[in-house]
């Protein structure tokens, strides 16, 4: 018997369901197919100037340009040994906590909450959850602003360059989000309520974890904030898996693969082994770094299901919590950071002083020789950036790792254990089983692709 | 000259906003409008749009739609790469009285069509050394397969102007763009924060306005990703921009967003 589902939409990009399972109910193949063509970006870069880059590989997605932008950047300044400066550090992490923060919740909420009662079109969806909607579409109008504020666009932003901004934002605009806050902390609550009350599928396999893993803030603030250690998105050395610690570039060169046989999509495996990235992986690895509201969040949906860690990380479909724990997470997170950004003690209320601009810092560099690898959290996992540059500034090779990519073969192998349980289920509902644990990665098939 | 009216049925127009190869930036440039955005969806009948909806295209199937073309507005973004893409392209071409463009890859190539200036077959090589079988035709915009009635510019497109414009498309009527270049509305214009005053490549003078500058704005060149605007004085603005910069940047600059072919054209 084939089961086939020709495309799965509500995903970012395209790609479709393909498997052939004996009259015995054993599965013979089963994958994720890729319908998306080579668009070839990392062999576009190829010959072309630095500055172009962050132009180019923002085209890479356009639900997560800025991580794009922020890692290439990274890479670069790797590359060109350039020491960025404390407050461009802050700026960028803020940028990168708004862009997980939307595509978080574009995900929980537009794109598999309907998926948990039946709605195949959100304007239905938005319907029957009014208050719901309201609450996702503030915290996602909050969050674009933030990018907006920062990158000059909310989709491509133009502002990041190598070594930091092009402009800054100006003060007035960083405290009005402060300003707007409070409704915005409110709306995460009810939608914290909405993911904290859905009833997820029973499902449980074992997988490894893999993510940035937390260090210390980088070392300008260690004096201001005693070292302590922080929940890793922006840049870390180490990635853990399992529980083992790894430097980023031990795991990008000697324990990951690329397979290169299934174009367009290299997908990649650890040690031969498929492993698990995004949301569920940062809470698993890194949890007792939230920041207080969304660790407690996680905590009493641990409780309140009599959830041991085991089975709540045992649970693919747990990756929508975790995306939850992670918006509440990350917009403490932007707070902090645009106190800090604006020089405000943490409890301090904001006032606005219009006209006032962020000093800037311009960072001259010599153009050389060399190469450099970043690793980020992207809001689907760990992204890999690697650059190699010649003497006049001109990418010599270039190598993107995008989240997708490394967790398809983890997603067809949660689909294995799926389908023999769904194998009697009418052929819409056994579709809708499909489609929803697929989503449930919130795969991203641009960036897959590339 | 106006043109006549498309003739639509009665009740909601139908819409539909479909994406070939690409980010599917431009369709976020949408979602990213919120409630915006849904209140605009309300007034339409939606036919399709993949990020938020389930049904597959062509929904009708095994129904014979009353009307041919079925959709009254179809929108596309991105690029014809796979076999399925060219496939699709033409199937809305015959589903739809109106074929939009949306935004610059569908228009003008966009960074895909960066590739078409490296040689056929060598960027490719970067990422796959040895396999043959790689889907990897030439980037062409989508006009070169089918009729295209009006073009929503940009990379990614605003999603106001899409809205101006959408509100004429779906009672049948194409809109008229003003033509006049990026630097009307570029706030630098003639101060020393102007980039062509600093002697630095900037397309603003010969790119279609509307986005209200805001690369410039910025303090980022414009590098023409809405195009160039009707009547722009090409040959003249490329003897200027000779002064600044080497032959080779200029070139370059004209690359990324997928103009260089459409200036060479415009030079023969």
């Amino acid at each position: 018997m084939k089961i086939i589902v020709p495309h799965i939409h509500k995903i970012e990009g395209e790609a479709g369901f393909w498997a052939s399972v004996a009259k015995t109910g054993e599965i013979k193949d089963l994958k994720i197919n890729v319908l998306e063509g080579l668009r070839q970006i990392e062999g576009i870069l190829v010959g072309r100037r630095i500055q172009e880059v962050p132009i180019v590989v923002s085209r890479i997605c356009g639900i997560c340009p800025v991580v794009h932008i922020l890692n290439a950047c990274s890479t670069l300044e790797r590359a060109l040994e350039i020491k960025v400066f404390p407050q461009i550090i802050l700026l960028r992490k803020l940028f990168l906590a708004s862009q997980i923060i939307q595509s978080h919740t574009l995900h929980l909420f537009f794109l598999s909450l309907p998926d948990f009662f039946d709605i195949e079109n959100d304007l239905d969806l938005m319907k029957k959850f009014k208050k719901e909607t309201k609450a996702a579409l503030k915290i996602r109008d909050f969050s674009l602003k933030i990018t907006e504020v920062i990158g000059g666009r909310k989709v491509h932003p133009i502002t990041p360059q190598i070594g930091g901004f092009h402009k800054l934002p100006e003060k007035k605009d960083l405290e009005k989000l402060l300003f707007d806050l409070p409704r915005v902390f409110e709306s995460a609550q009810i939608l914290a309520k909405t993911f904290q009350d859905l009833s997820y599928p029973d499902f449980q396999r074992e997988t490894l974890f893999t993510s940035l893993f937390s260090n210390t803030r980088q070392n300008f603030s260690k004096e201001n904030l005693g070292g302590q250690a922080e929940y890793p998105f922006y840049q870390a050395n180490f990635i853990k898996i399992a529980d083992k610690k790894l430097t980023a570039g031990d795991f990008y060169s000697n324990q990951i693969e690329e397979d290169l046989k299934i174009p367009p999509v290299k997908r990649v495996k650890y040690l031969g082994k498929p492993y698990m990235l995004g949301a569920i992986a940062r809470v698993k690895n890194n949890w007792q770094f939230l920041n207080p509201l969304a660790k407690n969040l996680f905590e009493s949906f641990k409780k309140k299901n009599h959830l041991t860690d085991e089975k709540f990380f045992g649970d693919i479909y747990h990756n929508l919590f975790s995306q939850m724990v992670e918006v509440l997470h990350f917009l403490e997170e932007s707070e902090k950071l645009i106190k800090e950004i604006l020089n405000l003690d943490p409890e301090e209320k904001p006032s606005v002083s219009y006209g006032a601009r962020l000093k800037e810092e311009k960072k001259e560099f010599k153009i050389k020789k060399g190469s450099g690898l970043s690793a980020m959290e992207a809001p689907r996992g760990t992204l890999f950036t690697y650059f190699e540059l010649d003497e006049e500034g001109r990418i010599l090779n270039c190598n993107i790792i995008t989240p997708t990519a490394q967790f398809l073969a983890n997603l067809e192998e949660d689909l294995k254990v799926l389908l023999p349980e769904i194998l009697k289920l009418p052929e819409e509902k056994r579709k809708r089983k499909i489609r929803s644990l697929i989503r449930v990665y919130d795969p991203c098939i641009s960036c897959a692709t590339h | 000259m106006k043109r006549k009216p498309f003739d639509f049925a009665q009740g909601k127009p139908k819409v539909a906003i479909f994406s070939l190869t690409s980010d599917e930036g431009c369709q976020f440039a949408l979602l990213d409008l919120g409630a915006i955005f849904f209140n605009f969806l309300k007034k339409v009948e939606l036919i399709d749009f993949p990020l938020i909806e389930e049904k597959p295209f062509p929904k009708q199937k095994g129904l014979k739609p009353e009307v041919k073309p079925f959709i009254d507005v179809a929108f596309i973004e991105g690029v014809p790469i796979t076999t399925e893409d060219f496939k699709i392209l033409k199937k809305i071409r015959e589903e739809s009285k109106i074929l939009v463009a949306l935004g610059n890859c569908a228009a003008l190539g966009g960074i895909p069509e960066m590739k078409n200036y490296q040689g056929k077959g060598r960027t490719v090589r970067f990422i796959y050394k040895r396999l043959n079988r790689i889907l990897n035709p030439e980037i062409k915009e989508i006009d070169n397969f089918v009729k295209v009635d009006f073009v929503i510019p940009g990379c990614p497109i605003d999603g106001e102007e899409f809205l101006k414009y959408t509100k004429e498309l779906i009672q049948g009527k194409i809109p008229e763009i003003c033509q006049s270049p990026v630097c009307n509305e570029c706030p630098k214009r003639g101060t020393k924060n102007c980039f062509l005053a600093r002697k630095k490549v900037c397309l603003g003078l010969v790119t279609l306005a509307g986005c209200n500058a805001i690369c410039p704005r910025n303090e980022f060149p414009c590098l023409g990703c809405r195009g160039i605007f009707k009547g722009a004085k090409v040959k003249s603005f490329l003897k200027v921009l000779e002064k600044l910069a080497k032959k080779e940047e200029i070139e370059e600059s004209l690359e990324i967003f997928g103009i260089k072919d459409d200036i060479k054209k415009l030079l023969k």
